[in-house]
């Protein structure tokens, strides 16, 4: 309840700050040595928070559906492509920690790889992945586009889980390992009673962070791919009507946040069976 | 003091039984250390041996090579008439750390039916017979708690309750009270004793202290380290431990001998405390 308020307070005030600073703001922006330093905080570039609330209720064009029905199937059709690119960049992250705690050699080779994997750009990536998956087909059925948005989205996905788990499964102290290697338990036991068990309390927050990934890349991967029927996408076309319908794209944006703050939240309630009695670990992943 | 030391009680059946036993770590590197050297030590059925000497004698590293939780460098080690690793196989042992190790995702009685689970006992067999041993160390009103709500005395009972889950006829213990405040540590001693004489297990207890040794053991090794090895080897008949025993004067006795038998072995006495 308290946490609820907190973050109708932070709303409240950052449309507050919103508004303050155009109400004080330079409407040109402020240019100091020749760089802008502060946006411009004309109609045009910050519209009134009121604009943006009332252009959901108008409709997208004229006669056709209100503008946040439209946004909300946008953000359903995202959030459908996230799950996806989630749960498949959950389960590799998952399968990649798991043979790195196993094979010293594995983590020794992969590591460097797994963290190079995300210093490659994301806008260089996607239209390559779209490339390669236009020659794709499963089983006689051609390749979505959605698919390839999904990919994109796992790509990111991945990356926290496979470094937090490791993290995990490397957690437990050597006192349980040698209990458990008295026990006569092998690998796989250690695995299943000890290892996973200690490695909850880093993959939960290394899960957050793969759905904030699996967002971005699900909203970039539409845009770079020219996937039709999602937020990204959506907010490429209305901001190409930013001049003449400036709240327009903010609406789009304020659909793709309430996405990630969905996910984030669907995210948090997978921990809350499995972590009642447990302790809580800093981890910072990268 | 037998002719030959650590060489150990006369008897047909050995719950331990270490030849010639030494342990090398990093063989062959520039940080090579022997930590053991030519160890013999044999421990009877039911017998409570005790393991002293100061940091870096090789008392835990023995214990560990007993475990087969760490293999020698050369001697063997036979539990119970069978090479260690059998017998940690067999789950021939229950063992105990400083630090209690529990799991903390585990109630008191999961953790304690932690090696039962591993020995494929059936669910109710279990439960029951990890309640009897949370009974026996007196936990039986915390079954359903976590580690984390209890106290560190407390979550050393439970460990050793597991400890004692598989009825083990040997029960190795790695300094299980140093972390305990002294009241509580002498009330762990007499239940352990108490547990062992119902139990009939054997033991080999690691410790620090002095006292502790003496009050809980039939013999107490006394160890030295560079290279680690047994140097001195004290019997100590006390007859049946109570609350008395702590003032009786042949428990002095014991310690004094224990103590000198540390500084002889031990030359240069070494500055620790």
């Amino acid at each position: 309840m308290k946490r609820v308020l907190f973050a109708l307070a932070a709303l409240a005030a950052s449309m507050v700050l919103w508004e303050a600073y155009k109400a004080v703001g330079n409407p040109d922006g402020t240019v100091l040595f020749g760089t802008r330093v502060l946006p411009r905080a004309d109609d045009l570039s910050m519209p009134h928070v009121w604009d943006v609330v009332s252009r959901l209720s108008r409709p997208e064009l004229t006669g056709g559906r209100p503008v946040w029905i439209v946004v909300l199937q946008a953000c359903a059709f995202t959030l459908g492509i996230t799950t996806v690119g989630f749960a498949a960049g959950a389960l590799i992250g998952l399968l990649l920690a798991v043979a790195m705690q196993r094979f010293r050699l594995v983590e020794r080779g992969l590591l460097p790889y797994v963290i190079l994997s995300q210093t490659v750009p994301l806008v260089a990536l996607a239209p390559l992945v779209a490339g390669w998956s236009g020659n794709l087909s499963i089983g006689g059925l051609p390749w979505p586009d959605w698919m390839t948005v999904a990919v994109i989205a796992a790509y990111l996905a991945f990356f926290p889980v496979a470094v937090g788990m490791l993290r995990g499964l490397q957690s437990p102290q050597a006192s349980g390992v040698e209990l458990m290697r008295s026990y006569a338990a092998g690998w796989w036991r250690t695995l299943v009673k000890l290892r996973l068990p200690a490695a909850l309390p880093y993959l939960f927050p290394a899960l957050r962070l793969a759905g904030a990934a699996a967002v971005v890349g699900a909203v970039v991967g539409e845009i770079s791919t020219g996937t039709r029927g999602g937020i990204g996408r959506l907010v490429i076309e209305y901001s190409r009507e930013a001049t003449s319908d400036p709240a327009k794209v903010y609406t789009a944006m304020l659909g793709a946040a309430l996405l990630g703050l969905v996910v984030a939240g669907l995210v948090s309630l997978l921990e809350v069976p499995l972590m009642r009695h447990r302790r809580r670990v800093e981890v910072a992943t990268l | 003091m037998s002719d030959r030391v650590g060489a150990g009680v006369p008897g047909p059946k050995r719950a331990v039984s270490v030849s010639g036993v030494t342990k090398v770590f990093n063989q062959g590197r520039p940080d090579e250390v022997t930590a053991l050297s030519d160890v013999d030590l044999s421990v009877g059925d039911g017998e409570f041996v005790s393991l002293i000497g100061p940091s870096g004698c090789g008392k835990s590293t023995l214990l560990r090579l007993i475990a087969d939780l760490i293999p020698p460098t050369r001697g063997t080690v036979t539990v119970a008439g069978e090479p260690a690793e059998t017998a940690r196989r067999k789950q021939g042992y229950g063992i105990a750390f400083q630090q209690a190790g529990l799991f903390e995702w585990r109630t008191v009685l999961r953790n304690v039916e932690l090696p039962l689970e591993l020995r494929g006992m059936s669910r109710s067999d279990r439960r029951d017979r990890a309640r009897q041993m949370l009974t026996l160390v007196g936990l039986e009103d915390f079954t359903s708690h976590y580690p984390g709500q209890l106290s560190g005395g407390m979550q050393q009972r439970v460990a050793i309750a597991r400890a004692l889950a598989v009825s083990p006829p040997l029960l190795l213990m790695d300094e299980p009270f140093g972390a305990l405040d002294e009241m509580t540590r002498e009330r762990l001693q007499a239940e352990l004793l108490g547990i062992c004489a119902k139990t009939g297990a054997a033991t080999v207890f690691v410790t620090h202290s002095i006292s502790e040794a003496v009050f809980l053991s039939n013999r107490v090794m006394v160890m030295s380290p560079r290279p680690g090895r047994i140097t001195a080897e004290i019997r100590v008949d006390l007859g049946e431990r109570t609350e008395a025993t702590r003032q009786a004067d042949s428990y002095f006795e014991a310690i004094t001998s224990v103590r000198r038998a540390l500084r002889s072995g031990n030359t240069p006495a070494p500055a620790a405390p």
